[in-house]
């Protein structure tokens, strides 16, 4: 079959139409594996509970205690791993796409330090023990470290990714040393600290889930709506100002959306590592460079892996769980050497 | 001769250890003699045989300084330390009124031991239960400052508590906490001969560290006394595996817990749970379990298991909880 090329084949934004289909296609596959993880980490967990009981416990609810099970733990630990995993993959696909740099991850601007730093405060020195508690720290911690990340990355020409990405690592790495000073002299803290810093979704209510969600909506439409500027800017800043694209308010838009998008994740979960950084990766070897596909394949991939690492963690070391931050990690670190180790995949 | 800028601060560095060991040596020379001086019995001296060997104490020492596990089992036992190596905030709450004002009468030495500290205080004798390696590195500063009896952490509690109260000549309290402990075991054994017999009891627990949504099967702590002294029968973990209490269970797991026929939790002392398992309690699972909703789980107050009055507090609130349940004997 001819392909009909649409733009220039230099363009990463360039479309063919059996391109277009076979990405489409690879959106539904993509989407029914989400579907098919979303069942299974209901189904499945360190007990065994029949699907009738799940089905019952989802559409028939009584005070039976295996429904409370599913209602109480493994429903809430879903949606916050499809929230969470969603998050995490548009950040990395923009923190990736803004830095033009593979390995660049949502932590890059000081995202996790932020919030460890915010939390590491919220329980050391006011005493907050609960996760309901020191969300918003968490929050807060992550929107105002990279805000000020931004400052500091901002010269008089505006933006640049360089700067800020040495602002970021040198402003965690200063968060990273008085979180430290204050979690070894307070052992609250450092106890606190020990569980939110392997990252999971474990006991986190839905109702803490519900009020980050409008953060996480504007978030992900402002990194859709920056996309196709984002493409023109991955040929070279002239060539994008060339195209009309406005370099300063892409990067700010695109800065604010992964704060929201990487904020939020962390906030409620914990940092947790290689979903932001893998799965943009495994997006573009599939897509190509064209961001509105990266993104909106990172929006299913991302929280399958998550659901995937947690499911496993629930089961390889029963009765006990492997916190899901654990298993990203040594899930993600193999597959993303063999990614960056094949060229064409960890190009940008 | 002419050094280099390496050279002259190794010389400095090396000035200086010098010095703080002439400074502590001096503390020592003359803490012994101090110790000599604050009375006749403690010129007076007999033989201890601890971890490190026979050691020559006082025959009533006065001036007594805790470091390590030591601090709170001596308080227990009427003893009253000069310095204190310092224990959490949270178990020195859960100590009774007068031995937190005991206690509060301490100089704190540190939890990093501070040498200068201990020898400022002219002990006359120094308890210490701490990990081996930790008391090696500091053994020769401790002994030169005052006669020191050691106890590695693979010392039994009521092994230490004897050796303790013979070290700190604190034998008459340990006498009656022991004839005490002893009557409330038996009476427990007599009251609850049938629970013992026929009942399968868990104790489940979490720890501050605890992974959000996660808790353990207790088999370490009070347990062990209600468990081994007693008799009751708690699931212990196979001979050389590790503690149950190791292996960290997700809140789903607590569906399995119809098994048993009692559940006991941490409590404080007024029988509420603790701030840390309390998110067992709050799920709707705990709630719906028929254990809980037939009265027959327990919260236990557990003030310490490594001293004889501490572990009766245990025993008190135990015998209470279970007086509680609908079919107690």
């Amino acid at each position: 079959m001819t392909a009909l090329t649409l733009r220039r084949p230099s363009d990463p934004g360039t479309v063919t139409v059996s391109g277009s289909r076979r990405r489409l296609i690879g959106l539904v596959i993509a989407l029914i594996v989400l579907l098919a993880l979303l069942v299974a980490s209901v189904l499945i967990g360190s007990t065994a509970i029949s699907p009738a009981v799940v089905w019952k416990a989802l559409f028939h609810p009584t005070d039976d205690i295996d429904q409370f099970a599913i209602r109480d733990f493994r429903l809430p630990r879903t949606v916050v791993g499809l929230v969470v995993g969603t998050a995490l993959g548009v950040a990395g696909a923009l923190i990736q796409a803004l830095t033009r740099n593979p390995l660049a991850d949502p932590g890059i601007l000081g995202v996790n330090a932020g919030a460890s730093f915010a939390v590491t405060v919220a329980v050391g020195l006011l005493g907050i023990r609960n996760i309901q508690g020191y969300l918003w720290f968490a929050f807060g911690g992550a929107l105002i470290v990279t805000l000020m990340v931004l400052a500091l990355g901002s010269t008089r020409r505006g933006q640049s990714p360089v700067m800020m990405v040495l602002a970021g690592v040198c402003v965690g790495a200063v968060l990273g040393g008085a979180g430290s000073a204050l979690e070894l002299t307070n052992p609250d803290a450092f106890d606190a600290m020990r569980s939110w810093n392997a990252g999971s979704i474990v006991d986190r209510p839905l109702d803490l889930v519900w009020p980050i969600l409008p953060f996480f909506g504007v978030g992900l439409l402002l990194a859709f709506a920056v996309s196709g500027p984002l493409n023109a800017m991955a040929l070279g800043d002239e060539l994008a100002v060339a195209q009309g694209v406005q370099l300063v308010r892409t990067r700010v838009l695109a800065i604010i959306a992964l704060t929201l998008l990487a904020g939020g994740a962390t906030a409620i979960a914990g940092p947790i590592g290689f979903v932001g950084l893998m799965v943009p990766h495994v997006a573009r070897w599939i897509v190509g460079p064209n961001q509105r596909w990266i993104f909106a394949y990172s929006v299913l991939l991302a929280p399958s892996l998550l659901l995937a690492s947690d499911i496993l963690g629930r089961v390889v070391m029963r009765p006990g769980e492997i916190p899901v931050g654990i298993v990203t990690a040594f899930v993600g670190a193999p597959v993303l050497i063999a990614l960056v180790r094949h060229k064409k995949a960890s190009g940008l | 001769m002419t050094t280099t800028p390496l050279r002259r601060r190794g010389a400095a560095l090396t000035a200086a250890i010098l010095s703080v060991s002439l400074v502590l040596t001096a503390c020592g020379g003359g803490e012994d003699t101090a110790g000599a001086k604050p009375g006749d019995t403690a010129a007076e001296t007999r033989t201890v045989t601890a971890g490190n060997g026979p050691i020559k104490v006082p025959a009533a020492p006065k001036r007594v300084v805790t470091i390590g596990n030591t601090d709170l089992p001596f308080i227990d036992m009427g003893g009253a330390p000069v310095g204190v190596s310092g224990a959490a905030p949270s178990e020195i709450s859960l100590l009774p009124a007068d031995q937190q004002e005991t206690y509060k009468k301490a100089t704190s030495v540190g939890g990093e031991v501070d040498l200068e500290k201990v020898a400022a205080l002219k002990p006359d004798l120094i308890l210490v239960q701490i990990p081996d390696a930790e008391f090696k590195k500091m053994e020769k500063q401790l002994t030169s400052i005052a006669p020191t009896v050691f106890w590695g952490l693979d010392t039994e509690w009521k092994a230490l508590a004897e050796q303790l109260a013979d070290a700190g000549n604190v034998k008459d309290s340990l006498t009656r906490q022991k004839a005490e402990y002893e009557s409330k075991v038996a009476t427990m054994k007599q009251t609850y001969a049938e629970l013992i017999k026929t009942t399968k009891f868990v104790n489940l627990d979490r720890y501050s560290n605890s992974d959000p949504g996660t808790y353990v099967i207790g088999d370490i702590g009070c347990v062990e006394i209600a468990q081994d002294d007693i008799g009751f029968n708690f699931p212990k973990a196979p001979a050389g595996k590790d503690p149950l209490a190791y292996t960290s269970l997700p809140f789903e797991q607590l569906t399995k817990l119809s098994q048993y026929g009692v559940i006991t939790y941490p409590a404080d002392a007024e029988g509420k749970p603790t701030e840390v398992f309390a998110p067992v309690v709050d799920t709707n699972t705990w709630k719906a379990l028929p254990l809980v909703t037939s009265g027959h789980a327990l919260g236990v107050f557990c003030p310490g298991n490594n001293s004889y009055g501490a572990v009766l507090r245990y025993l008190d609130s135990l015998d209470k909880a279970l007086a509680t349940l609908p079919a107690k004997k």
